[in-house]
């Protein structure tokens, strides 16, 4: 299939175009200023290198020098690619008598056509990508000897087997909606206030991804991350239970937490979940399994050394491989781009655990808007790779009335966990309880819950006492 | 009609105050086979007419020239040279204006280069 594919040189773009452009064919990349419209097409002239496709970008704007220097700062090495450029010389505006005697249309055009023709016979080239199509507007009569032209000359470029990529502008007094009817493929670049993003709104003899995507322009050019759909997704995996590697633990759960299934872990400041959570990615890498713990407030350094604290190998399952810690800097990415990470963690490096430590911490740093919607996304398709995934979740009250999550939450996990403060006999203890598992059963009682140097301790059930959930239990009957 | 062998007819005077305008009228003449003598000023126009050059079509610009350009119209008209005024707007006054100093029309710009050749074609078959 990938094969009778022409790539854009943008990975991303590639999975949403189902593999990449179809050869021999016209696409429109539509956006206002400064959308990455000059940059996209670099990328697809730069990445037929590789082949050995011949490349020509025709400039109607930016000058061959200008665009060249662009391309170095993004990375992308236009050595190979031919230019013809026909953007106007400082001499045309030096020229102090303008002619008015023919139309533009009329003087410019001819020579412009010539060049065109002569520089596409003598190359051949297979790739060809035209900045901005926009300019023949203005060298058109009307709009209908334009769309004429446009088509004629697109036509001229496929005829040669050439794969055509070509910009507009659109502007209000200008607008390109037209070009859309004559291309086979239209990419629209946006750039609003949550992210520049990107969609393909037409793709003639192909299926793609609909929808907004990510997309970033940086020192490495354009980098595109495709909206998750978790139904593309779906893997084989083994139903099985991981064991949290701690007996009392796993007798309250009924032998731990089932693969594919998202686990709510949820409690109040400091009562331990995020340890709770490593307990089972210790128990993981015993077994030799990866896992990755995405960490949106704690620094990696001192959440390792934590671990340290509480008899979990952190550091030395980071060097084996068994462990990975990521800390997301706020506002850095959008939610996709995120994804994207994980989706390299789970496809590539085969993580089988996931924890998210924590859920608000999530839908804070990240940009963007429908955190719940990203998040959900996101679940659903680590479930579907059949991999086990840990949310951390706070609770803002530490003791009082029991409330298990925010709202809006609780939906997205087939297990809830949970931890609180218990204050009995004037004393402060913690204690371990499940609300909800969906795959099995569980123990109705709580369980004292402790973390010490040696580890996690989970104690007996508590049973014999009233009034757990309201954080001051009585005994019904004295302790012995 | 382009590369044909130059017709061994009249030459055609193309007057204007604006060089870019006359290169370009005068190439499309050209192109299409006729000979073309160019007056950028009026100093250009006055010696053009005084040689004995056989001269079958002026196509005069007004833009660039004053009211003295009307005088010269009339001798065109007098020599027996077919004339066209060239305008840079449709105008009521410059129209009266031109056919009453000789002119066989007026043309308004921008012109359309295979409308212009069409025409002198034309007039100069006559």
């Amino acid at each position: 299939m990938e094969n009778d594919r022409v790539s854009t040189g943008i990975s991303g773009l590639d999975e949403i175009l189902d593999g990449g452009l179809i050869p021999g064919r016209t696409y429109l990349v539509r956006g206002g200023p400064g959308t990455g419209k000059t940059t996209l097409g670099l990328h697809f002239l730069v990445s037929g290198k590789a082949k050995g496709d011949k490349a020509l970008f025709i400039s109607l704007g930016e000058p061959e020098s200008s665009v060249r220097r662009n391309a170095e700062r993004q990375g992308l090495d236009l050595g190979g690619v031919s230019f013809l450029d026909l953007s106007p010389t400082p001499a045309f505006f030096a020229e102090v008598e303008t002619y008015d005697i023919f139309s533009p249309a009329e003087v410019e055009r001819e020579p412009i056509t010539r060049r065109i023709v002569e520089e596409v016979e003598n190359l051949k080239p297979s790739r060809v990508f035209i900045d901005s199509m926009t300019q023949f507007r203005y060298l058109a009569a009307d709009p209908f000897q334009y769309r004429k032209q446009v088509l004629s000359f697109l036509r001229f470029l496929v005829e040669r087997n050439a794969t055509v990529l070509f910009a507009s502008e659109s502007s209000s007094e200008a607008p390109d909606d037209d070009l859309q009817f004559v291309c086979d493929g239209v990419i629209r670049l946006n750039d609003a206030p949550e992210g520049r993003s990107l969609s393909v709104s037409k793709f003639r003899g192909s299926s793609f991804l609909g929808g907004r995507h990510a997309m970033v322009l940086g020192g490495r050019g354009m980098e595109v991350f495709p909206r998750l759909v978790p139904e593309a997704y779906r893997k084989e995996f083994a139903r099985e239970t991981i064991p949290s590697g701690i007996p009392e633990l796993d007798e309250l759960l009924h032998g731990g937490l089932e693969r594919g299934t998202v686990t709510l872990l949820t409690g109040p400041s400091g009562v331990g979940k995020s340890t709770l959570g490593m307990a089972f990615m210790k128990e993981a890498a015993g077994r030799g399994e990866r896992s990755v713990m995405y960490t949106f407030e704690e620094e990696v350094e001192l959440l390792l050394a934590r671990c340290e604290a509480v008899n979990i190998p952190a550091y030395i399952m980071v060097e084996r491989g068994t462990l990975a810690v990521e800390k997301i800097e706020p506002l850095r990415y959008s939610p996709e781009e995120f994804a994207c990470a994980v989706r390299r963690e789970v496809e590539g490096k085969g993580s089988r655990i996931v924890m998210l430590d924590s859920v608000s911490g999530y839908r804070l740093s990240l940009r963007g808007e429908d955190m719940t919607g990203h998040l959900h996304a996101l679940c659903t398709y680590l479930k579907n790779m059949g991999v086990t995934v840990l949310l951390v979740n706070e609770v803002e009250h530490i003791t009082g009335e029991f409330r298990a999550t925010e709202v809006g939450i609780s939906y997205l996990a087939d297990n809830i966990v949970f931890l609180r403060y218990l204050e009995m006999q004037g004393e402060l203890h913690k204690a371990i309880g499940v609300l909800k598992k969906r795959l099995s059963d569980f123990e109705r009682t709580l369980r004292e819950f402790q973390i010490t140097r040696y580890g996690l301790k989970v104690g007996k059930p508590l049973v014999g006492l009233r009034g757990i959930l309201t954080g001051t239990p009585e005994w019904t009957r004295p302790p012995g | 009609m382009r590369d044909g062998p130059p017709r061994p007819s009249p030459a055609i005077l193309v007057a204007g105050g604006n060089r870019r305008n006359l290169e370009l009228l005068g190439r499309s003449l050209e192109a299409d086979g006729w000979r073309v003598l160019t007056a950028a000023c009026m100093e250009e126009l006055d010696r053009a007419l005084s040689v004995p050059e056989e001269i079958g079509l002026a196509l005069v610009d007004i833009a660039g020239f004053g009211r003295d350009i009307w005088e010269r119209c009339e001798s065109l008209r007098a020599r027996g040279v077919m004339l066209l005024v060239i305008s840079p707007r449709r105008s009521q006054a410059i129209q009266q204006e031109s056919l009453a100093h000789g002119a066989r029309g007026v043309l308004v710009k921008p012109l359309s280069v295979r409308e212009v050749m069409t025409l002198v074609r034309g007039l100069l078959r006559e």
